[in-house]
């Protein structure tokens, strides 16, 4: 840490200097965990290509603009973008919210608590949910407004636009998991998730500016190749026979899985990031609806068969985009709903946000989207399947996905499903359900690995979460008690199956993590053995 | 007698500006886009079985199918009013400062908050004791003003001492921020000063009797600075961010707590139907610029789009 306390000013500092150095040792402890891993400095050839002012991380795999003219041009563009968010009409979609929270904030800092990235990292200045809302509000003030035009710094509008700022504003965008706690507990209602997020939509949205993983090989490869994967149709149903495959080998199970079934009563969405990373999720659904005798499909269709909209954290017409065709192939296949899979940011997505970006044939009224939760426990609670709770009898905790629970209001299906089907009570989280901590993944992190920006989520924003899970498991923490953190989420899996793996969680603790389907087959009276793997048996 | 004048006009006129300018704020910015649905939980108008731990109507499977129209009644008493208790409840007790905030401001932020209703209760309570002459709304209004100038001078002064000396508030703590609180404090001051000048409020009824009736008289100069300052202050208010607690309607209502789905045809679906129609002007590569906002959403934004 560089010890003198960080100004807003400084973010227009012209050094390459980091406005902070992160070490090891600030950040907040994680008992019992001791020879915790070492922040390692970036490379000398990133430092010459890349711009690392902010925090000495990155994901942006961007040049960065060397001429003056380059630098301006970005200026200038961040401030059209700035004016565009402004503009009621240019962004109908958040303009108000935006406005709002840019006016309105009081600055008692009560929000500063609730964030897990603040905290994890020991409390530095930048990541304080406050700090990035404060920057841009007194650019804002300072080129927008009048009182900012005339009083200047009376008002707070002090803070000067160069490259510098605009690219340091551009990382700290992406230092924060949009999982809005800090709205939560905001007495005002103001939600510095939002200028977060408006920030990364303006750099989207004006200057085609995002990590590579989210915009180029997220949103674009999804509409232009079916998948955010890189997954096309062909190999959508080469996907399905390798889980047809998993089901009989660990099953003895033939089970056909239905794909372009029209008039199915549901089309299934997975996040086609488990066909590939966690077959055994896509393939325990499979079983369960099976068994269930349920009518449904899987589509083939390009966009069809992947739920996820990264979108939803960066750009407002991709998002429609995405939903579009969601929505689109599901009135093809003529299904009564869609459901998506264990995935949260796509529940958000298709059934709460893309609501209102499309006309009145394709809302929820017309063609249903609904979270796979409530469907689980229906089937748990109609009997069609009978469950054995003694074959889950090891310790259990839950990560919700903020998405599902902060973001949907979807907190006691999953739970009572867990009550049904394992031996041991739940070991909740403090906190948990709507007020959990994000799982340091969210808005996009999960899947953000260029340069050394998963160093940053392992060991700062997968913090919190971590310290969650030790003191969830606390009294069992022997290695030779295994021990599930269930996680409806792919993104949120992907994150934990990395800081596991940072934090030495399942050598030095035996902690192991899966979705929720997996734990539901897994009981299965009529099955012949487990179907979980745990990271041993892998 | 000009400055007495003065001071009657400043009363009408601050409460005309402050009702004109805060309305057309509130008007302005309820005429704003609807919005995407962005809630969060919990939203104190679900059902009251799942209000407690945040859960929603999408805990349920065919939820959209199982959607009623509300009644103007269910409205108001399921809808709007446990917004109103939750909303009510934060303005009088700041529970999630208490709850979420380290830095030592929940009992300064209650007091001043406190000092300001109090003061406007004292304001009205003057109004009908000089007009009615009633001994025990005098005496009332007595303990009132006192408590309120009290109460708000701490928390004005316990504010500004807090923001000045944390590290972590002093930096977002803008010179506007402090001249707000010195301002409150000022009135506080000069308020609980008027008392002790005035301490049956004989100067005070007189004033607000002229202030009604159209008719001032000379008053103590501690009556008059308070209730120059306070008039003052109501002008300045719905220009500035002060005006808060109204926008709080907003944010809340309208935006964390707004989880209504569209239903086809409704009046947010046309309002939506018309924002689609808006011309997007946004220019990075994957934008089709120029396509409003329905027909973006029908395009890949790959080259032969942009043809």
């Amino acid at each position: 840490m560089t010890g003198k306390p960080i100004r807003f000013k400084d973010i227009a500092r012209l050094s390459d200097e980091p406005l902070v150095s992160l070490d090891a040792d600030d950040l907040m402890p994680l008992p019992p965990l001791t020879d915790l891993p070492e922040l390692k400095a970036p490379r000398a050839r990133w430092l010459e290509n890349y711009d690392l002012s902010l925090d000495g991380f990155s994901d942006l795999d961007i040049p960065m603009p060397k001429t003056p003219e380059e630098k301006e041009r970005l200026v200038q563009g961040f401030l059209t973008g700035l004016e565009k968010l402004l503009d009621p009409e240019q962004n109908w979609t958040f303009a108000k919210l935006f406005r709002l929270s840019m006016d309105y904030c009081m600055r008692c800092q009560t929000c500063s608590e609730a964030c897990h990235v603040y905290l994890g990292s020991g409390r530095q200045e930048i990541y304080r949910p406050t700090y990035r809302s404060e920057i841009l509000r007194r650019i804002y003030q300072r080129h927008f407004t009048p009182a900012g035009k005339l009083l200047g710094p009376l008002v707070g509008a002090d803070v000067e636009v160069n490259f510098k700022t605009v690219w340091r504003l551009l990382e700290l965008s992406y230092r924060c998991n949009i999982c809005r706690r800090c709205a939560q507990v905001c007495p005002e209602g103001i939600d510095n998730a939002l200028i977060a997020r408006e920030i990364r939509k303006l750099f989207s949205q004006e200057l085609g500016i995002a990590p590579a993983e989210l915009l180029k090989k997220g949103t674009r490869q999804q509409l232009t190749s079916g998948s955010s994967t890189g997954m096309n149709p062909l190999a959508l149903k080469n996907s399905v026979e390798f889980l047809e495959e998993i089901i009989e080998e660990k099953t003895g199970r033939k089970i056909t899985i239905p794909v372009d079934k029209k008039g199915a009563d549901i089309l299934l969405i997975h996040n086609a990031g488990e066909f590939l990373s966690w077959p055994e999720n896509p393939a325990a659904f499979a079983i369960l609806l099976d068994a269930a005798g349920i009518n449904w499909t899987l589509s083939s269709e390009m966009v069809g068969y992947d739920a996820v909209n990264y979108a939803v954290w960066f750009d407002d017409v991709e998002l429609a985009r995405i939903a579009l065709r969601h929505i689109e192939i599901a009135r093809e296949l003529g299904v009564k709903k869609i459901v998506v899979g264990e995935c949260g940011h796509a529940h958000k997505a298709l059934c709460v946000v893309a609501d209102r970006v499309l006309p009145g044939e394709r809302t929820a009224m017309e063609m249903p989207r609904e979270s796979c939760l409530p469907l689980m426990w229906d089937i748990v609670k109609s009997g069609a399947i009978k469950f054995d709770p003694s074959r889950n009898d090891f310790p259990i905790t839950m990560h919700d996905s903020c998405n599902v629970v902060r973001l949907m209001g979807i907190v006691q299906p999953q739970r009572e499903i867990v009550k049904a089907i394992c031996a041991q009570p739940l070991r909740e989280m403090a906190p948990y359900g709507v007020h959990n901590y994000c799982c340091g993944g969210g808005s996009g992190f999960a899947i953000m690995d260029t340069l050394n920006f998963s160093e940053w989520r392992n060991s700062v924003s997968a913090r919190m979460k971590v310290s969650q899970i030790l003191g969830a498991f606390g009294d069992v923490l022997d290695p030779g008690i295994r021990k599930y953190v269930i996680a409806a989420c792919s993104n949120c899996k992907g994150t934990l199956r990395d800081a596991i793996n940072y934090f030495e969680l399942w050598d030095k603790h035996g902690i192991w993590y899966g979705g929720l389907a997996d734990l539901m087959v897994n009981a299965m009276v009529d099955l012949p053995g487990p179907y979980i793997e745990w990271n041993e048996e892998m | 007698m000009t400055l007495q004048w003065f001071l009657v006009a400043l009363a009408w006129a601050s409460v005309v500006i402050f009702l004109v300018v805060a309305i057309r704020r509130v008007v302005k910015i309820n005429a704003m886009p609807m919005g995407l649905r962005w809630e969060v939980y919990p939203v104190p108008h679900e059902a009251p079985e799942k209000r407690d731990y945040g859960g929603s109507y999408m805990e349920d499977t065919d939820w959209a199918k199982k959607h009623k129209a509300r009644s103007f009644k269910e409205e108001l008493v399921e809808f709007l009013l446990p917004e109103a208790i939750e909303i009510g409840t934060e303005i009088l007790t700041m529970k999630k400062v208490r709850a979420n905030n380290r830095y030592g401001i929940w009992i300064f932020s209650v007091f001043l908050h406190w000092g300001i209703y109090l003061f406007v209760g004292w304001t009205l309570l003057l109004i009908i004791a000089s007009l009615t002459g009633s001994a025990v709304l005098t005496s009332i209004s007595i303990v009132v003003g006192a408590i309120a100038c009290v109460l708000g001078m701490i928390g004005a002064v316990g504010l500004i001492v807090r923001r000045a000396t944390s590290p972590d508030l002093g930096p977002y703590t803008a010179p506007v921020d402090y001249f707000n609180l010195i301002f409150l404090g000022a009135i506080f001051l000069f308020g609980l000063l008027s008392l002790l000048i005035d301490p049956a409020l004989v100067g005070h009824r007189a004033y607000f009797k002229g202030v009604v009736l159209f008719a001032p008289s000379a008053v103590p100069w501690a009556v008059s600075l308070t209730f120059l300052l306070f008039w003052a202050f109501v002008i300045y208010m719905p220009f500035s961010k002060l005006l808060h607690y109204v926008i709080k309607y907003f944010l809340y209502h309208q935006g964390l707590w707004d989880d209504g789905f569209t239903v086809k045809g409704s009046a947010a679906d046309r309002r939506i139907v018309e924002q689609l129609g808006y011309s997007v002007k946004w220019q990075a590569p994957h934008m089709v610029s120029g396509k409003t906002w329905l027909e973006e959403a029908q395009t890949t934004a790959t080259e032969g789009d942009k043809k």
